[in-house]
């Protein structure tokens, strides 16, 4: 196959030598003369490849001159320069002399008017003209509108491109088009066995469409393309099911992160925090404040090291800003959740109005480079970076946790007190700080769960109230107050959810999550991990 | 007979000055429908205070059930407001025929019916299940408002055939009357008066009755109750569907006055500000509901004009203040006043 990709480009550089000279004649036409009608009209009729990139400039109205020379304008930098591409004979990126791209202000260029009328001369090549865009996005779309294509010039035509393509993705479009082109107008039954297996090798978006449509046909193999469709359905559904399982892992950890700060208050001081969200929506503000002062205040270039001191830092605003909640609202509160739900309620309205008048309706923060991409497992299956980030976090942050409550002393009496708060006192236990201190704990966690969302995505004042529910239900399915049940509750919401969502619509999901967790709690009222004997008493 | 005077003082205002404000041409027909609409908002506060105030049931889904109410007399109305033809939103979302469950709502009489039944059986299947496993206290609430949020998700699909999130507006008329009559806008005024009245009328019978005993002594301590013998779960099935009804009836007189239901009603915002009326009101005291459904539903009226960014700080330090300060809320903070004299044993 590609012995004959570059016999077509050999044949169409040979042909193209000869043409060179008066293609050249016409491009200066087109330029400098007034007239560009008949020039035009004669590089369409030519359709030279070596032209595309001038005529495509034409119909996008950014041809100009600069030096004398046909260019137009690529990816903007800064405010009003740009990257600037010459466009014949030679289609490059022009750079200055330290080899560094060369960015000039629109000002510098000299605009070459083509009126209406000649522009539409090139309606009837559009198709063949979008395959040589510069953006790889529109090549894609125009090998999927080959696809109908017959013409055995339009193949050549996509052959000379495919063998110039440079990206991945549109490389395999672009086969993926070719191919099923090719096997449909073959009549050679070994040629035929031939692309069937090119197209299930290249595996692009449409490969079980075409093997399954020329299964249908009377031609021969067309039991094997049959079969390539279905192996090929069977992979993608196999690997369907990858994505949605580690998209359930991944809506779990972050349920897990936002439940496990409310877990621990909860079972500790009986406390329902609804404004535990909005120390999420904190943790991902001072992230963006961080981003925002160093960046547009103090002028530091953007580094991923922002990111990375975001972490603790949101960790710290928030637990803070949750220690004075707690010394202000909550310590009046302590063993009346009812209550502690209606006045932070009350908090978090107010935190909300806050955020909103600070800093308006959305703002995002940038996401590391080392995050964003991701894990190509196959062409299929991309695991994003910032998923499996936020994965890894939680389970540090969860490991964390487990050692501060386990293995410290302060641990040691956050448990204490968990279980029997009188006792606790009578044994020399300061309650009131240690409750102030789970509190700082909780909403600090809360913090760098809000520190990870900025990761995948917008920043907006209520974004805390998008999961809260969901991770009470979290804590209320696992047990209140145990790191196992948060854990496993966690994990199985995510799973569930996710699954159910490949079945019916997300809405539907929930509903059905939700009906689960009600069925579930006839037989299990106080969660997966109760406490037992005296401690289960209310 | 001092309290009486109070009573007499409030339906004499409403019932009488107000509509007579009206044809004098002070008050104008707008204030008017607005006060009838704090009215249905209070006939449900009624229903929260019996569930939360009186048994001690924290149910975060009440704005659902009073939107169950409106959605059903919002269809009928748009019905017959469309005539033979399909409502406007459906033919936008390419519905070709009506869903089946809009049919029965052509009727007035089966609308009535439908709206009352509805979520008087929606609360029967979910209190089953909620009190069978003796969920309470905090699970009760977080339970309850998860399910308003599903359901507040569900009605914003626009496949449910609910409007989705721009929910059913544009209704004209109610059993042949046009909504926009000043006269019709007053007559739903006075009804939701009347009602009003005639619940708390209803609610304060239950409360002094032996059964509203029981509610109370479950809010006080559950297990001594079903030591004695009690089925706690069928008198807490039974509050809870009251209050649905009472949430259901508030809901059908909201729609027409307010001349839109969108599931913005429902959200679980929208519940919690609907437990806040009765918190700040005074809870366990069926004044007190009323009082605060009213109170907080003015003042947001006054604040969203006067100032509306600032509304949200408002509510929520009310939300705090309440909380910290008056647990018996306004209606205990004037009885505290008034009884400052007294003294104490």
């Amino acid at each position: 196959m590609k012995n004959m990709l570059i016999a077509a480009l050999v044949l169409w550089t040979q042909w193209a030598m000869a043409a060179t000279d008066s293609t050249t004649i016409f491009v200066s036409q087109i330029l400098h003369d007034s007239e560009k009608t008949y020039a035009i009209q004669q590089l369409v009729a030519r359709q030279d490849p070596q032209t595309f990139a001038l005529l495509n400039a034409i119909n996008n109205k950014k041809l100009y001159l600069f030096n004398n020379e046909a260019v137009t304008t690529g990816e903007k930098n800064g405010t009003s320069s740009y990257e600037i591409y010459s466009l014949y004979p030679k289609n490059e990126l022009l750079v200055n002399k330290n080899g560094q791209p060369l960015h000039t202000s629109i000002d510098a260029l000299t605009v070459v008017e083509i009126s209406r009328a000649d522009r539409l001369l090139l309606n009837g090549i559009l198709p063949i003209l979008e395959l040589f865009s510069p953006e790889p996005a529109k090549r894609m779309l125009a090998y999927g509108q080959l696809k109908d294509s017959h013409a055995p010039h339009r193949i050549e035509m996509l052959q000379v491109a495919l063998a110039r393509e440079t990206n991945t993705d549109a490389l395999r479009a672009g086969k993926d088009i070719l191919y099923a082109i090719q096997l449909n107008t073959t009549t050679d039954a070994q040629t035929a066995k031939r692309y069937i297996d090119s197209l299930a090798e290249n595996w692009g978006d449409n490969a079980p469409v075409f093997l399954s449509a020329y299964a249908k046909s009377k031609k021969p193999f067309a039991d094997y393309a049959g079969q390539k469709a279905s192996s090929l359905e069977r992979k993608y559904d196999y690997l369907q099911k990858v994505q949605n399982l580690f998209s359930g892992l991944s809506l779990g950890s972050i349920l897990i992160l936002i439940a496990l700060g409310l877990s621990i208050v909860y079972g500790l001081a009986g406390i329902i925090n609804m404004a535990h969200g909005e120390f999420l929506m904190i943790g991902a503000y001072t992230t963006y404040c961080i981003q925002t002062l160093f960046t547009e205040v103090l002028k530091v270039p953007y580094t991923d090291l922002l990111f990375i001191i975001s972490l603790p830092l949101s960790f710290l605003v928030a637990g803070l800003l949750g220690l004075l909640l707690e010394r202000l609202v909550v310590r009046h509160l302590y063993a009346r959740p009812l209550e502690s739900l209606l006045a932070t309620w009350g908090v978090s309205l107010i935190l909300i109005q806050t955020a909103r008048s600070l800093f308006g309706d959305l703002t995002a923060v940038k996401t590391p480079a080392f995050l964003s991409g991701g894990l190509a497992v196959s062409p299929h299956l991309v695991l994003p970076y910032n998923r499996i980030f936020i994965i890894g976090l939680t389970a540090l942050i969860v490991l964390l946790t487990y050692l501060m409550l386990y293995k410290t002393r302060i641990g040691l009496q956050i448990r204490a007190v968990t279980q029997n708060r009188n006792m606790s006192a009578c044994l020399g236990i300061d309650t009131k700080k240690v409750a102030a201190l789970t509190f700082f704990f909780g909403s600090g966690l809360a913090g760098i769960a809000g520190c990870a969302m900025t990761l995948i995505g917008n920043v907006v004042p209520d974004m805390g109230q998008t999961y809260i529910v969901d991770s009470f239900l979290v804590v209320v399915t696992g047990g209140v107050g145990k790191i196992v049940g948060t854990i496993v509750s966690g994990l199985g919401i995510g799973f569930f959810t996710k699954i159910l969502e490949a079945f019916f619509q997300a809405v539907y999901g929930k509903v059905c999550i939700l009906l689960f967790i009600m069925l579930f709690m006839q037989y299990k009222p106080k969660g997966l991990f109760p406490y037992k004997g005296r401690l289960a008493e209310d | 007979m001092e309290k009486k005077i109070y009573y007499l003082l409030f339906i004499a205002f409403f019932a009488l000055l107000l509509p007579a404000g009206h044809l004098m041409g002070w008050v104008s027909i707008n204030t008017i429908s607005l006060w009838g609409r704090y009215f249905c908002f209070a006939i449900a506060a009624l229903g929260i205070d019996l569930i939360w105030g009186y048994t001690g049931i924290l149910s975060m889904c009440q704005a659902f059930f009073f939107c169950l109410g409106s959605y059903g007399i919002a269809m009928h109305m748009l019905l017959k407001t469309s005539g033979s033809a399909l409502p406007e939103f459906m033919v936008w979302n390419k519905v070709e025929s009506l869903p089946f469950f809009w049919v029965p709502f052509q009727s007035f009489g089966l609308t009535l019916v439908l709206c009352l039944v509805i979520p008087s059986l929606l609360a029967f299947v979910i209190g089953y299940v909620l009190f069978r496993s003796r969920i309470k206290g905090v699970y009760m609430a977080i339970i309850t408002q998860a399910l308003a949020l599903a359901m507040w998700l569900l009605f914003l699909r626009n496949e449910t055939g609910l409007g989705g999130t721009n929910g059913l507006t544009d209704f004209k008329t109610l059993l042949g009357l046009p909504l926009s009559n000043t006269y019709v806008k007053l007559g739903l005024y006075l009804m939701s008066l009347l009602l009003l009245c005639v619940a708390y009328f209803a609610c304060y019978q239950i409360t002094h009755s032996k059964f509203g005993k029981v509610l109370q002594a479950i809010r006080d301590s559950e297990s001594r109750v079903s030591f004695t013998a009690y089925k706690v779960m069928d008198y807490k099935l039974a509050v809870f569907v009251v209050a649905a009804l009472l949430a259901a009836i508030g809901g059908m007189l909201y729609a027409p006055q307010t001349g839109i239901i969108t599931p913005g009603r429902m959200d679980v915002k929208a519940s919690v500000e609907m437990v806040m009326w009765v918190a700040l009101g005074g809870r366990g005291k069926l004044k007190g509901a009323v009082a605060g459904a009213l109170l907080v539903n003015f003042l947001y009226s006054i604040c969203t004009s006067l100032f509306p960014d600032s509304w949200l700080y408002i509510l929520g330090f009310l939300f705090v203040i309440t909380v910290l300060f008056f647990d018996k809320g306004f209606v205990g903070l004037m009885d505290n006043l008034t009884k400052r004299k007294e003294p104490c044993y």
